[in-house]
């Protein structure tokens, strides 16, 4: 199967198989050429990758006439940060995000600070596929320079929004698993600015991946067993470039990445911003009751897929946005999924309470199943429209049938979700409910429905 | 108008101009037939001073990465540093990015092989078989080849020049030389005047900046040299060495403050080898017949081979020769390396110059009067097989060498070479005679026989 995959969210492939130097150099030109030269930052997580894949990021962008400034290893809302309070035009991303080390992609984000919207990339795409690049002549080609204070200048913008004193005032020991990703300095170094004790660990950045690099729970065993080994009050797990975050009580207990946003939304309700919160469509609607909880506060849905979320967020004005893979956006600092502002954020939340486990378990939380059928692209669309036709089951509310990325289906205090995966030839069934077994019977009905469909 | 093709992919390398062929396409796909022909091992890669160079730069790193060699960059470094480098660390090949005496807007890649040694054209021809096929060997992210740098690279190169040049440095050092160098803000700025002091000359260096540009022509030819003889009248050097963007070759301006043709940096450097170093000279049919004369003097037998670096290798390796290189000002001294170095040039011609005593005019004018002009004609090269063909009609009845072109030599030892260039679409006339206007005259007569075959 070819494993390259040139799409909305960038470009992302296997080293060695598809994710060739070639189509890094094509990419990142057409990116050059697509904000027509121009300063562009670049940042790379820290797999071992990074380094082939940065130089031929730098050959494109510099023949298309962009000045590139190198933040070299750094976490990826960082670089975020960067180009939208610089006067960059855009930045690169080379990260592979969560998945495993063998991947790498290029993330394309324009110049505030947001990966690049649909129409955009559409636009990026078909100056890729045309291959009419912008090439400077050699008196119009800019230098490149390095950029070594914009992790710094990320935690001076969390630890500014954060109450630090009340953060001090409780003296929380927190674990932390940095995967040995871009977060191994600053996690701690957060953690410290804002006074808490640390005992870190994977904070070798040129040592691979102890483990996948996806903060979901079934990676967070270390992180468990040095919570409980330590008695630290709180465990974090990090991926590869920072924007996701997994959560480790202090009894060792890991509630899932869905309780992540719920940790999220309740610290920002509870200080009172103003502003809807938005997430994506997939993720628990234990956000829904805890917004309610809060006054009857806005919730808005979006697709899947950060640019969705943040540009969303941006438009509606949000207090808090997210998803429920553990990435959470806070307006007040920055449009990216950022585990270093989400840690702070929790931090906080447990400071002002008894302890992180009482937060957890006084959140509302329901029973997620997730299933994937493997499906041929040209097939899943028109299964899925098939489906549609069929009409809602009988147990959901038709008023709140969402058929726009996707179909979901929902009533009072269910729903399932069915969408073609964007990555991989796959369709997606993922249902949430009270218990485990209603849950598994909703996805085990729609599985069924889809097979006979196909 | 035409359409002006840049691109220039060939034996000796690859060359473009930037903004139009010098792609990052065309570099990391070269990148990696290199990589996948070596396979794997260390490359080393080096630039000149072109804006241009850095973004090669980053397309070679990735593209050889990708395939699994690791790489030890050297930044801006001369070329004959790469060379010497590639050998030194027992690297699988080199590849310098440098378009040498072209103008800015040029770049090329130039692919050494193991040896330090240019890619001879068999090998070449390889490489570019790989690129063609663009079947090139991609690693899997756990064997990615890994980057390192080497800032001493260029000063153990000189060290080892130092050290051929062993206890004569005493007596260079002895004449207290004054010598202005012009570097061209090339590669070799900042590295030529540490170099000459530790040779006890006093130094002057002009335009040894790595970051302005080209502040002439890099080509280093009397017609471009007018900064550095007015530097050597003002400074009241003893002699100034004028290098190219890449520092593999060297022109001479006098004390007088006169630049001399492009033939005597190979000249001098000749009748100062030691007689301890035995073998033939090895050069090219377009240089001056004064290595001839030294050769008679000196007892050695002188080797013409066709012009190119890679051809006056390979008959000095064959021969064992004691020095070789071209008239265009590359010197080549086989007991550091098989590579044109204009910081061993300099070297030799200063070790020359204290034995002898007396003035550069003066060692100029030891040798017999001559004077060598050079034109070229634009001429495609379908079209030059025909002219050379006509040539070789025209100039039946003299003594003539047809090993490449056609050379004629006339009893008073003037002669006359006509070639089709290897890198551009021209036709190369050189002549040497006893005066200018005598030469000029050979030369004359040579494009009209051109002119009148193409004029049918």
């Amino acid at each position: 199967m070819n494993s390259l995959r040139i799409a909305i969210g960038g470009a992302r492939g296997v080293i060695g198989e598809s994710l060739t130097p070639d189509v890094i150099v094509n990419y990142s030109h057409a990116f050059g050429t697509y904000v027509e030269g121009g300063r562009v930052l670049i940042s790379r997580d820290t797999r071992p990758s990074g380094q082939m894949v940065h130089h031929c990021v730098l050959a494109g962008l510099l023949a298309a006439g962009c000045e590139v400034v190198d933040l070299g290893v750094c976490p990826t809302p960082a670089l975020q940060l960067a180009v939208r309070t610089s006067d960059a035009v855009g930045g690169i991303a080379i990260t592979a995000g969560h998945n495993p080390t063998e991947w790498n992609a290029l993330k394309p984000i324009r110049a505030d600070g947001i990966f690049l919207n649909s129409a955009q990339a559409g636009e990026l795409l078909d100056i890729y596929h045309q291959r009419d690049f912008r090439k400077a002549t050699w008196d119009a080609l800019k230098p490149y320079s390095h950029d070594v204070v914009a992790g710094l200048q990320h935690l001076d913008a969390i630890a500014a929004e954060l109450d630090t004193d009340l953060i001090r005032s409780r003296n929380l020991l927190v674990a932390v698993d940095c995967v040995n990703g871009a977060c191994s300095e600053y996690a701690p170094g957060l953690l410290e600015r804002i006074g808490c004790r640390v005992v870190a660990m994977n904070t070798e950045t040129d040592q691979p991946f102890p483990h996948q690099p996806e903060p979901a729970a079934e990676n967070l065993s270390q992180l468990r067993a040095l919570v409980q080994a330590t008695g630290a009050d709180a465990g974090f797990a990090f991926d590869a470039d920072g924007d996701r975050l997994g959560v480790v009580c202090e009894d060792g207990s890991a509630p899932g990445e869905e309780m992540t946003i719920c940790l999220a939304t309740e610290m920002i309700l509870s200080r009172g911003d103003p502003g809807p919160v938005v997430v994506n469509l997939c993720t628990t609607q234990a956000v829904e009751d805890i917004a309610a909880a809060h006054g009857d506060r806005e919730v808005i849905r979006t697709g899947i897929g950060q640019a969705y979320v943040s540009e969303q967020a941006l438009n509606s004005r949000a207090c808090v946005a997210g998803e429920g893979s553990g990435g959470c956006l806070f307006p007040r600092i920055n449009y990216a999924n950022d585990s270093l502002a989400t840690m702070g954020h929790i931090l906080q939340l447990v400071a002002g309470r008894t302890s992180l486990r009482e937060v957890v378990a006084s959140l509302p939380r329901y029973a997620m199943t997730k299933a994937a059928l493997p499906c041929r692209t040209h097939n899943a669309f028109s299964a899925l429209e098939r489906l549609r036709e069929e009409g809602e089951p009988a147990w959901a509310d038709p008023a709140q049938t969402e058929l726009a990325d996707g179909i979901k289906y929902r009533n009072r205090d269910r729903w399932v979700y069915v969408r073609v995966s964007a990555t991989e030839p796959l369709i997606r069934v993922i249902a949430e409910a009270p218990t485990q077994g209603e849950s598994e019977w909703l996805v085990r009905e729609f599985l069924s429905a889809i097979r006979r469909l196909i | 108008m035409p359409t002006v093709r840049t691109l220039k992919t060939g034996v000796s390398g690859i060359r473009g101009v930037v903004g139009e062929s010098f792609t990052p396409q065309l570099l990391v796909g070269f990148a990696q037939a290199f990589g996948t022909y070596l396979d794997g091992g260390t490359v080393v890669v080096g630039r000149d001073t072109r804006p241009s160079g850095e973004m090669a730069r980053n397309a070679l790193i990735g593209g050889l990465l990708a395939t699994g060699c690791d790489v030890l960059d050297l930044g801006i470094a001369p070329v004959p540093t790469i060379q010497h480098t590639v050998r030194r660390v027992g690297a699988s090949g080199g590849i310098a990015i440098t378009a040498s005496h072209n103008p800015q807007e040029w770049n090329a890649l130039k692919f050494i092989h193991r040896d330090g040694v240019m890619l001879r054209p068999y090998q070449a021809e390889e490489l570019l078989a790989v690129y063609y096929q663009a079947n090139y060997t991609l690693v899997g992210s756990g064997r990615l080849g890994k980057l390192e740098s080497d800032p001493g690279a260029a000063r153990k190169h000189l060290d080892e020049i130092l050290d051929l040049v062993g206890p004569d440095k005493e007596l260079i050092a002895k004449r207290r030389f004054r010598v202005v160098v012009d570097c061209c803000n090339g590669a070799a700025a900042g590295l030529t005047q540490p170099f000459l002091r530790s040779l006890g000359c006093e130094v002057i260096a002009i335009n040894n900046s790595r970051d302005r540009g080209f502040p002439r022509p890099p080509e280093p030819v009397p017609q471009h040299l007018g900064q550095l003889e007015a530097a050597v009248r003002e400074h009241g050097a003893d002699i100034g060495f004028a290098q190219d963007a890449d520092a593999d070759r060297l022109a001479i301006v006098t004390e007088a403050g006169v630049a001399l043709g492009e033939d005597f940096a190979l000249v001098f450097a000749c009748d100062a080898t030691d007689p301890s170093e035995p073998g033939p000279f090895v050069t090219t049919l377009s240089t001056s017949r004064m290595i001839d004369e030294i050769g008679e003097r000196q007892g050695r037998q002188v080797l013409r081979t066709p012009v190119g670096e890679i051809n006056v290798v390979e008959a000095m390796r064959r021969h064992n020769a004691a020095l070789g290189g071209e008239g265009s000002g590359g010197v080549i001294w086989p007991r550091l390396q098989l590579c044109r170095d204009s910081f061993a040039g300099m070297a030799l011609i200063l070790r020359g110059l204290a034995r002898r005593g007396g003035t550069v005019t003066e060692w100029k004018d030891s040798f017999r009067p001559g004077a060598v002009v050079r034109a070229r004609v634009d001429c495609s090269a379908a079209e030059a097989q025909s002219v050379m063909m006509a040539l070789r009609e025209a100039y039946s009845g003299e003594q003539v060498d047809l090993t490449e072109g056609l050379r004629v030599v006339w009893p008073d030892g003037s002669w006359l070479h006509v070639r089709p260039s290897n890198t551009e679409a021209i036709i190369r006339v050189v002549a040497e005679a006893d005066d200018e206007s005598a030469a000029q005259a050979l030369r004359d007569q040579a494009l009209e026989a051109i002119a009148a075959h193409r004029g049918r």
